[in-house]
């Protein structure tokens, strides 16, 4: 659990979850980003899932933000997942040729956990 | 449509009512003019009124709109007060909203501009005929019938700006409908969705597919949406890439998309125009891409033993 920033950070079993409700403005956005890294490293978190249902709008600076956190997270062992986009979102995202390549997807918070564990368990599966 | 519908439609406030009028070239003088011309008006309503009606029903296809004796005297009193507003020495945005109104009970009738402007034509000269003989001056029935002709011309283009907005309204409420028609997504099953596409695909259309999708696949919680291109006539660089742009998106959203439908023509116009849709799940039956959307949702189909009625029944004769 972080106590910085207005974005907290819930942590559930070996997941991390962080519901974006704000407007991330530039400040906030890096803050959290610093927030979520911090977090994994503390933690050991297997897994990432952020929730971007709150967010009717994403310009091109927060989308890389989004996209970076979860590469980074990536690169930090932790299965990282985008959920709850909004239509309006995706659409505009795509027509400005913003593909958040190397970022999983997932319709919401349920489908985003359901998906990190059966990751989780698959890497478990490869290692035996 | 209501009266607030054309006002809008036609940008009709203060403004550009004063621009209007600028145009027309109708000045307080005119304004004062008319209103001077109202006793003149009074006298002659019912005659030049009654005149127009001979014009309306001497025709044997302009009477039609006229079946009701009903009606006829409802319209002869809305003429004549129609014909004093012309003498109202007014031609302000309540003015043109009244004028508005007799516009749009024209157009709500079905009466066609033609006998609107033949009955107009017809109704400028019966009131000239009487200014001639009323004003005797040359001087003065001139500058009568040039205010009479601006806030008529005045009149006329409201008339003909309602009927225009109205064609266009309704032009709008069909594209709508072609809009809807166009983006046909059905649910196949629990998280699956189809969209099956026909006829053309152009930029416009793409967009709102696009639109319609993503939508659909938030609202339903879809995890697949096949979209199946068996009616698409032509696929170009063009499509292609729309389409890749669909799936991109549908992606953002956590969802999945499988295109079926590639006939051998699509398959090679695809690869021989060098387009990489290797993001894309492809099929060429839809059977095959519902196959694969049951996989990516955890299901499966299989075959069972099939319980064929008569095998069935001979079975229970032999037991």
């Amino acid at each position: 659990m972080s106590a910085h920033g207005s974005i907290p950070v819930l942590r559930i079993g070996s997941t991390l979850l962080a519901s974006i409700q704000v407007e991330l403005r530039d400040t906030i956005a890096d803050a959290f980003q610093e927030d979520i890294l911090q977090t994994i490293a503390k933690t050991g978190a297997t897994g990432l899932v952020i929730d971007i249902t709150g967010l009717e709008m994403v310009d091109s600076y927060v989308a890389r933000v989004l996209t970076n956190t979860g590469r980074m997270a990536t690169l930090m062992g932790t299965h990282a997942v985008v959920v709850g986009m909004q239509p309006v979102v995706a659409a505009t995202l795509v027509r400005m040729g913003f593909r958040m390549e190397g970022v999983l997807t997932a319709l919401n918070v349920d489908a985003g956990l359901a998906l990190v564990s059966e990751l989780i368990a698959r890497r478990h599966g490869a290692g035996q | 449509m209501p009266l607030q519908y054309y006002m809008e439609k036609l940008y009709l406030d203060e403004a550009e009512v004063e621009s209007r009028r600028h145009f027309f070239e109708i000045t307080a003088d005119d304004l004062t003019r008319l209103a001077g011309l109202h006793s003149f008006a009074e006298k002659h309503t019912d005659d030049i009124v009654e005149d127009l009606y001979r014009l309306i029903l001497g025709h044997p296809e302009a009477k039609k709109q006229f079946t009701e004796h009903a009606t006829l005297v409802r319209v002869k009193q809305a003429q004549r007060d129609y014909f004093l507003g012309l003498f109202s020495g007014r031609c302000d945005l309540a003015y043109v909203q009244d004028r508005l109104r007799i516009g749009i009970a024209h157009e709500r009738v079905g009466v066609p501009p033609k006998w609107y402007l033949g009955a107009y034509a017809r109704y400028l000269r019966s009131i000239f005929d009487r200014i001639a003989v009323e004003l005797p001056d040359a001087a003065q029935a001139r500058a009568a019938y040039q205010s009479i002709e601006k806030l008529v011309a005045f009149d006329t283009a409201l008339a003909m700006d309602t009927y225009i907005a109205a064609q266009l309204g309704a032009l709008e409420r069909h594209q709508a409908a072609i809009r809807e028609l166009s983006t046909p997504i059905i649910r196949l099953y629990q998280q699956v969705l189809l969209l099956p596409l026909i006829g053309t695909i152009d930029t416009h259309r793409a967009d709102q597919l696009m639109e319609a999708v993503l939508l659909k696949v938030v609202e339903e919680q879809a995890h697949v949406i096949i979209i199946d291109i068996a009616g698409v006539p032509l696929v170009d660089t063009k499509v292609a890439d729309h389409l890749l742009k669909t799936t991109e998106a549908v992606r953002l959203l956590g969802a999945q998309t499988i295109l079926s439908g590639i006939s051998p023509i699509i398959a090679k116009t695809i690869v021989n125009l060098g387009m990489n849709i290797s993001a894309m799940h492809t099929k060429s039956r839809l059977a095959e891409a519902l196959e694969l959307a049951f996989e990516i949702i955890g299901k499966r189909v299989t075959s069972i033993a099939k319980n064929h009625p008569a095998a069935a029944a001979e079975a229970t004769e032999k037991s």
